[in-house]
């Protein structure tokens, strides 16, 4: 059996061929699907609305008027001067047993988490109950929560107004065996923008976590 | 770099087929719908948090004011109808509501237009004071509150308390028929909407894919 050398001419294109030129088309072709996929999901992520745990309404609608009621300093509300800041709003009152005291933590947890946006949030409750919470009352019952949340009253007739356009219904329940009374409403949580639009409302549990997100989309 | 103007352009073509052809349609969230506490035919107290989970429609009528009443409770007789037959809501349940726009009236006479009109118990009919028509009709719905000014009108809200339809004017398509196929669109969402896919639906939201 004889060995066949190889052609001269063959020996030397082998051996000037680039070594191995598979890898560097693989890796460019990965690196090209790492990009598209990298670049894609930075979109997606971009395009993606933000996922809101309230409910946000698209119609710019401006935030409804809160004429004839007062802050706890005595002064009247304008609502029109709210512009510039997120204001959160909520219907209670200063004897509510359970879900006012629970929503002003979550307010003020979620506020812990949001740094320095803080500083553009505005919280303000308005009692429900102006037979027995005048607007100082309220203030001083908020300010246990945070000392940078301001309480709100006024005339039934006014709260009753401003509570209907703000879809809050609320009713005294039957008098309690002690004495006193309890007061039915709706305890969802309002979301004024720094626009002055009424545009988010917030189910009665809140999640901290979730509502410090959405507070921090909003500005 | 012809990857990432590839990436883009292909983002940009989907997202307006997405506007264009809108293969899921919803109904805007339009604003907070009233709070309320009426009394009802049967002289029960209903408040707007009874209709929480429930998509309701809404028409406001004076107890007598002829022939265009009796059109707008045809039209309510005729989508509470159609709704039980022809619209799956998913979870949701459905409620027709008339408020009454005259004020103070007596509870026989809302349960008389009541048991005229064929209210059953998915039928409520809501008295009021003229205050709380004022804050209710005129603020919340944003409607004449006035028996006097009365036209026929109509206003979806949905298990969240938020207007989603709003109808003022006749148009081309009847009203019952437009009514029915709007309500539909609202409860499409509800029964295919998922953590998984609730971003297509509030794609659809951003980019009005309305019916």
């Amino acid at each position: 059996m004889t060995l066949v050398e190889p052609p001269a001419a063959v020996t030397e294109d082998v051996v000037a061929r680039p070594r191995r030129p598979w890898r560097r088309r693989l890796v460019t072709v990965a690196a090209v699907i790492v990009v598209s996929a990298l670049v894609g999901w930075l979109t997606l992520q971009w395009l993606t609305p933000h996922p809101y745990s309230g409910t946000v309404m698209q119609a710019p609608t401006a935030a409804p008027s809160m004429d004839g009621l007062v802050w706890d300093d005595g002064t009247p509300v304008d609502v029109t001067e709210l512009g510039g800041e997120l204001v959160l709003v909520y219907f209670g009152y200063t004897s509510c047993p359970d879900v006012c005291p629970t929503t002003m933590v979550s307010v003020e947890r979620a506020l812990d988490e949001i740094g320095d946006d803080v500083e553009r949030v505005r919280v303000l409750m308005i009692s429900i109950d102006p037979a027995r919470d005048d607007a100082a009352r309220v203030g001083e019952y908020v300010r246990s929560f945070d000392p940078a949340f301001r309480g709100v009253s006024g005339p039934v007739d006014d709260v009753e107004r401003v509570a209907s356009t703000y879809g809050i219904y609320f009713a005294r329940d039957e008098p309690l065996e002690g004495g006193g009374y309890t007061m039915s409403h709706t305890s969802t949580l309002l979301g004024i923008d720094p626009d002055g639009h009424l545009r988010i409302v917030w189910p009665s549990v809140l999640d901290p976590d979730a509502l410090a997100a959405d507070i921090t989309e909003l500005l | 770099m012809k990857v990432l103007t590839g990436v883009m352009v292909l983002l940009a073509v989907a997202a307006m087929a997405f506007a264009v052809f809108q293969p899921v349609q919803v109904l805007p969230r339009l604003r907070l719908a009233p709070g309320y506490a009426l009394v009802d035919q049967t002289g029960s107290t209903v408040t707007s948090e009874d209709g929480r989970g429930t998509i309701s429609l809404y028409t406001f009528v004076p107890l007598d004011c002829g022939e265009e009443c009796d059109g707008v409770v045809e039209t309510m007789q005729q989508v509470g109808r159609r709704i039980a037959t022809e619209v799956d809501l998913g979870p949701a349940d459905f409620r027709l509501v008339t408020v009454v726009l005259d004020a103070d009236p007596a509870v026989a006479d809302v349960r008389a237009a009541a048991d005229a009109a064929g209210a059953t118990e998915d039928w409520v009919w809501l008295g009021a004071s003229q205050r709380q028509l004022d804050n209710v009709v005129g603020l919340g719905f944003r409607r004449s509150s006035d028996p006097v000014d009365f036209r026929p009108s109509y206003a979806i809200v949905d298990g969240a308390g938020l207007v989603r339809g709003e109808y003022r004017y006749r148009t081309l398509t009847g009203d019952a028929d437009k009514l029915v196929r709007h309500i539909g669109v609202l409860g499409s969402e509800l029964r295919n909407r998922s953590p998984f896919n609730s971003f297509v639906y509030e794609a659809a939201h951003a980019f009005q894919c309305y019916p």
